[in-house]
């Protein structure tokens, strides 16, 4: 009777190690990047939405993106009034440490024109924003803002239904721009840390997507400061409510801010803030 | 006058109906509080229309006078209708024969028709807002209450004036008030020194806001009802209780209300910073206090930026 040899003995094993580590080395390099990047990027949509990767993708491109809690999203609950539901941006607790932010994006995921603004804070502006928005029906809302290379995710959710007492036909129907069409009016609210500026342009905002009612929109806000040098931008689409009003935060400056605004027709419109 | 006489004979004859066996609405019980000789009041859920309480939010009440019942506020749907005209015969033998609507909103006059044979009256400026929001309220209880309705038994009350009236031979005081919708029809009876307040009064509920004209009229109006020094205010929602407790509880919430939303937007705050205050305890005991400062604050805020940060005239 033969001994038993077993198949795996130590010498063989040790003459074998060079061929396993090559093998291990070959697996590191070749594995596809992107599949160990997730390990740190939290897929997991916090609010289960199904359009996540498909924004993401769209808005976001390739660039590494994190959900973070310092991208505040403030909103109601619920819409009481689909067409204008003021929700607020604050990511300066992300702003605080860290790269400076450079870009800032924000939009509707069951929305039919789903972006809502793209804002450069560029030097003066903070990492804060309010405006009122449409929502066609109860969806989340994200906001995602780039810091170095990084897009660092915030968003909440909103329902879309009013109560029984509301009207929204009647409510909504806000015809008052006739009047007072490419009025610019704005305040300026200074302290120590910033100026915050509240701005309301009368401009119906249509979308184009209501039948024999062309696009007829706002497209771009500009902050200058008082040598006309551009130093925040914010560009918007359709679905921020008609007659915009924006709640924009800035570093303080002693001669205040000129604000700029276009829509797709051409308009210009303008006023000038001093503290 | 046939129906006076025969109204007469009944009153003679009737004495109100022993509760046999207990009116059901939406699997609960539907019932009758007495709030005063020969009246009464039907309170409702303190809830926003939904699927569970089939759109039974707001109060009824009824006097039985000799000539025949008059009803204030007639619910949210025919089929309510008809449920709560089982409960008043219940109560009294004599017919509903005036339906009084305290205002437009669908909690008040969707009912009438399971009134046919009433006169349905409002004042006109509430009329005006009925045929102006019918559609679109109609609309609104259907959705949310997941229940159709007969939209062409939804028809509009005929107009009375305010001022000194009598119904059959009971006579009523009538206020007519703009505070809560914009048409706001409040109803005394010396006789008994009750308030009928409609949607001007809350109780235990808090406010709603989407039609007033001015959380500040609305305040001031409920000055003018403190005057009145009623005895018991039957309040559109929530139970009824002391008119002074009633009416100052209204008037505390919208003073809060108002102040909140002019401190924002005096200092060119945005809409979300009004709701990220915090709502004081006294509030907090009321129905709904968070569901309904959410929506007057996106109700109301566009006018008070308008007024305060803006300079336009509203």
């Amino acid at each position: 009777m033969a001994t038993p040899t077993p198949i795996i003995t130590l010498p063989r094993l040790a003459a074998a190690l060079p061929a396993f580590l090559a093998a291990f080395i070959w697996l590191i390099v070749m594995l596809p990047s992107p599949a160990l990047a997730t390990v740190n990027t939290a897929e997991q949509d916090p609010l289960d939405s199904f359009m996540w990767p498909v924004y993401r993708e769209r808005f976001l491109g390739d660039a590494p993106v994190v959900f973070d809690e310092r991208v505040i999203v403030s909103a109601p609950s619920f819409a009481e009034d689909s067409g204008q539901v003021p929700i607020e941006l604050d990511a300066r607790g992300l702003a605080a440490n860290g790269e400076p932010i450079t870009d800032i994006i924000a939009w509707v995921d069951l929305n039919p024109i789903p972006r809502l603004f793209h804002y450069s804070p560029m030097s003066h502006g903070l990492a804060k924003l309010s405006l009122n928005i449409r929502l066609e029906q109860a969806s989340a809302v994200r906001v995602a803002v780039k810091q170095g290379d990084t897009w660092h995710v915030g968003g909440t959710y909103i329902e879309a239904e009013g109560g029984g007492c509301t009207t929204p036909g009647i409510a909504g129907a806000d015809n008052d721009w006739e009047n007072t069409f490419g009025e610019l009016q704005g305040r300026l609210f200074a302290t120590e840390s910033e100026q915050r500026l509240r701005v309301r342009l009368s401009h119906p905002m249509d979308s184009g997507l209501i039948p024999s009612l062309p696009a007829f929109y706002v497209q771009s806000f500009e902050l200058l400061d008082q040598q006309g040098q551009k130093v925040a931008a914010l560009d918007i689409e359709a679905s921020v409510s008609a007659n915009p009003t924006l709640g924009l935060h800035m570093r303080p400056s002693a001669e205040g801010y000129v604000i700029g605004a276009r829509d797709n027709n051409g308009n210009r419109f303008s006023i000038g803030l001093q503290p | 006058m046939k129906t006076r006489l025969f109204a007469s004979i009944a009153a003679l004859l009737s004495t109100p109906l022993a509760a046999s066996e207990p009116v059901m609405f939406c699997e609960r019980p539907l019932t009758a509080q007495p709030i005063a000789e020969n009246t009464w009041m039907v309170e409702g859920l303190r809830e926003e229309l939904s699927t569970s309480n089939c759109g039974h939010i707001g109060n009824q009440a009824f006097i039985a006078t000799p000539n025949g019942t008059i009803l204030i506020d007639s619910g949210s749907s025919p089929r309510f209708g008809e449920t709560l005209k089982t409960l008043i015969a219940q109560h009294t033998s004599h017919p509903v024969r005036w339906v009084l609507n305290t205002h437009h909103h669908p909690d008040h006059f969707f009912g009438n028709a399971a009134f046919d044979e009433a006169e349905h009256l409002t004042l006109a400026s509430t009329r005006a807002l009925m045929a102006r929001d019918r559609e679109a309220l109609i609309d609104n209880v259907e959705r949310l209450t997941g229940r159709s309705l007969a939209r062409s038994h939804i028809a509009l009350p005929d107009t009375i004036e305010a001022g000194e009236v009598t119904l059959g031979s009971y006579p009523l005081t009538l206020y007519a008030m703009r505070g809560h919708s914009g048409g706001d029809l409040v109803i005394m009876d010396h006789a008994t020194e009750v308030l009928f307040l409609g949607d001007m009064g809350f109780y235990q509920r808090a406010a709603a806001t989407a039609h007033s004209p001015g959380l500040q009229q609305w305040q001031e109006e409920l000055n003018d009802l403190l005057g009145l020094n009623a005895r018991i205010a039957v309040p559109g929602h929530g139970p009824s209780a002391p008119s002074n407790t009633v009416l100052e509880q209204t008037a505390h919430y919208l003073a809060w209300l108002d102040q909140r939303l002019g401190n924002a937007a005096s200092e060119g705050l945005g809409a979300n910073h009004i709701l990220a205050v915090e709502i004081p305890d006294a509030f907090n005991t009321i129905a709904l206090t968070e569901y309904e400062f959410t929506r007057s604050v996106m109700q109301l805020y566009p006018r008070y930026e308008a007024r305060l940060l803006w300079g336009t005239p509203q």
